[in-house]
Parts: structure tokens; sequence; C-alpha cells
């Protein structure tokens, strides 16, 4: 098929997105998508989300740390953001979903806003609350696992 | 930009990693508003330079009746800088109280109406708009809670009460931006003003009660200073 003339093209905008989850966090691009689908549909409706139409292009997740490029249609960026927003697990794993910024092409979005990924976590044992605790700990946040999953930290909450 | 937060053993993360967080998403500050039989301990001035985040002592006032609320907003107004209370049961007499500065989440498992909210106007009680099952609940769950939202912002607009914004996280994970909370906030029929306002109310109500608690204040209008002397 042809493609459509220059003017006529749909015109988009492509948002950098980080997530972060705990440690022991599994997500795939594919489970990050759903997730998108499912909550564009539940805050903006059917017709909202192709109004918007959302889809992720670039994914990259290990260790409870990632990045996604999400495209949205141009003049939607606001409605994008609000769903990305609502994002608060996925597959029952508590994420924090946040968009850093916004680009006009998928390169130029990742090279304004997408970071490299920080370092694998480095595990060990170390004294949380008056108690021995093993940890995750990955430059200055740690994750504590404790009696009911996990408690966030930083170097100020460990002796 | 504020935002109020409830930290470890209240929720899931200790105050210094919320202030982490917030740092990263340019917040200026965050309220600890642990719920007061929760009260988390951290050391505010070394987190606060650690992490360039301004954190504002607060407490979330729960009782089973008035009379323990009563004395516990007297406990807590001269410790923290601010009082919330715990929206529900307790709404009226939060609304008739001005030593409270905000009514948490009032329609909660409450109601507020219009004899709440003049009398929340006329005591400088600041209503919350609580985004807390926006953000993470979905179904009829968040039906019924954008529904209670629409009818808190009408009766808010009406009787011009004061107000602040929160998404309420119970951890670094439930954080997000203020700009995130604006996108949502004009998702759901708020204006980008009204939810930079209500998160810029954290930060008013904080200065002005630390003002007040300043050894320099006697009341509004007077305080101890230094004057130009008479020739």
């Amino acid at each position: 098929m042809r493609h459509l003339p220059k003017h006529l093209r749909p015109r988009w905008r492509y948002l950098g997105v980080e997530i972060e989850a705990w440690p022991d966090a599994q997500i795939t691009r594919g489970q990050f998508q759903r997730e998108l689908y499912y909550n564009a549909q539940n805050l903006i409706g059917d017709v909202g989300s192709a109004e918007v139409d959302l889809s992720v292009f670039g994914f990259s997740f290990s260790n409870g740390d990632g990045a996604a490029v999400v495209r949205v249609r141009r003049g939607e960026v606001e409605r994008g953001r609000a769903v990305i927003a609502c994002i608060d697990q996925i597959d029952d794993q508590p994420v924090r979903v946040a968009v850093r910024g916004v680009g006009g092409t998928v390169r130029a979005c990742e090279e304004r806003y997408i970071r490299r990924p920080l370092e694998t976590p480095e595990e060990r044992t170390v004294a949380f609350e008056n108690a021995d605790r093993f940890a995750f700990v990955r430059e200055r946040r740690i994750a504590v696992r404790t009696d009911n999953g996990f408690a966030g930290a930083t170097d100020f909450d460990i002796e | 930009m504020y935002e109020a937060v409830h930290a470890r053993p209240d929720g899931t993360s200790t105050v210094s990693r919320l202030a982490l967080t917030a740092s990263e998403l340019e917040y200026d500050g965050l309220v600890v508003r642990c719920h007061d039989d929760a009260m988390a301990e951290y050391d505010p001035n070394e987190i606060a330079a650690g992490f360039g985040v301004d954190l504002v002592a607060g407490v979330e006032l729960r009782a089973d009746d008035r009379s323990s609320m009563a004395s516990a907003i007297t406990r807590h107004r001269s410790r923290q800088t601010i009082v919330c209370v715990h929206g529900g049961q307790h709404n009226r007499l939060a609304c008739e109280d001005e030593r409270v500065d905000v009514l948490a989440h009032p329609m909660a498992d409450g109601d507020f109406n219009h004899v709440l909210a003049r009398a929340a106007a006329d005591n400088g009680v600041h209503i919350e708009f609580n985004f807390a099952r926006v953000l993470r609940a979905d179904g009829g769950e968040r039906v019924n809670a954008l529904r209670d939202l629409r009818r808190l912002r009408t009766l808010v607009d009406k009787y011009d009460v004061p107000y602040v914004v929160s998404g309420d996280p119970h951890s670094h994970l439930e954080l997000r931006a203020p700009r995130e909370l604006v996108g949502v906030g004009t998702v759901i029929g708020f204006t980008d003003d009204q939810i930079r306002h209500g998160l810029l109310a954290w930060k008013e109500i904080a200065a002005r009660n630390r003002d007040r608690r300043s050894e320099s204040f006697i009341e509004p209008g007077v305080r101890i200073g230094r004057y130009e002397e008479d020739d």
C-alpha cells in the first residue's frame, strides 16, 4: 500500500518512561504493554484509547529497574501521562512508572530521557530497625527483605 | 510543590527513601503524615540536607470517639507542624476545629455536605482531594472515588473552602510526580491550576505554621522584632 502523503500522516510524540519495582520483580514488554492498554481502557475508555493510541516502542527491564519509550498521538501527551501515572502494578508486582520527558522522535527521546541502567544490586545483610536483614543494595537505594515483603530504604536507614 | 506521604511503619518505605524518590520527581518537600499510632522516627535535618527535599513533621489523627480525637488534636498541635484528621467518622469535629490544618479523605467512609463545607471555610480547615483510589483502584471502587471527588469539588468551589491535593503514597513506588497528578486531575475534571494550587497549599500551610511556632510570633499581626529607633 502506498504511504500517505506527508501532511496527512499522523504526528506522534514519544514519552521516555522509567520503571521502578522491587528487585525480585519480573516484567516483560508484553506484560507492560498489556497493563498500559488495560489502564487506558479503565481511565479514558475505548474512545480515549483510540484517540491517544498508546504503544510501546523500546523496553528494557532487569533487577527492578527499567525504561520504556511509549508513543502517543501528538496533542494527547497529557492524557498519555495520566494513563501512565495510573499504572501501579504489573501482574500483582507493585511498580512506579514515571514520564521523564517527551521527545519528537524515538531517537531523541532515548538519547535525552532514557538513562543507562543502574548497576546490578549487591545482595548482602544489613542492620535495619535493630535486626539483621537480607537486602538488595544499589547505590543509595536499598530494598530490605522484611517479614511482610520489601521495605524501601536508603543508606541513612542502615547502621 | 509538596506531597504528603505515609512512611514506615505506617507505609512500606522509610522517610529517606521517599525523600530520595521525591527529589528525583522534582518535589520541593514532603509532609510526613503517619497515623498517630504508627509514627516514623527520622532525622529531618540530615535527610533534608542529603536529598535537598524539605521535610515537614505532620500527623494524621485517628480515634474511636470524639473526646479522644479532641484530646489527640490538643496533644499533637503543639508538637507537629501539620495536623491532619483521618476523615470519615470525625469530619464534623475536624471542620469545626480551627487547630486542624487538613481533613484527609473526607469521603473515604464518611460524608461531606454544605454545612461542613461552610464550617471548614470559616475555620480555615483544608479539605483534601485524595487521589489514592483514582491512582490505585479500578472498577466500581474507582467509580465511587471519582463520584465522591466530583461532589467534593462542587462543594469546595461553591463555598470557597481551602483545599490540598495528594496522591496519598504509602511507599516510594506509589509516589507520582506533580505533572502526572496534573495529568490525572485534568482527565477526571479538575483544572491544572486547581491541582497545582492543591500541591502548593501543603507548602503554604507548613510555612504559616512554622512561622506561628517561631519564637518571635505572638499572634497574627503581632511579633517580637527589632524596630528602627526614633530620632
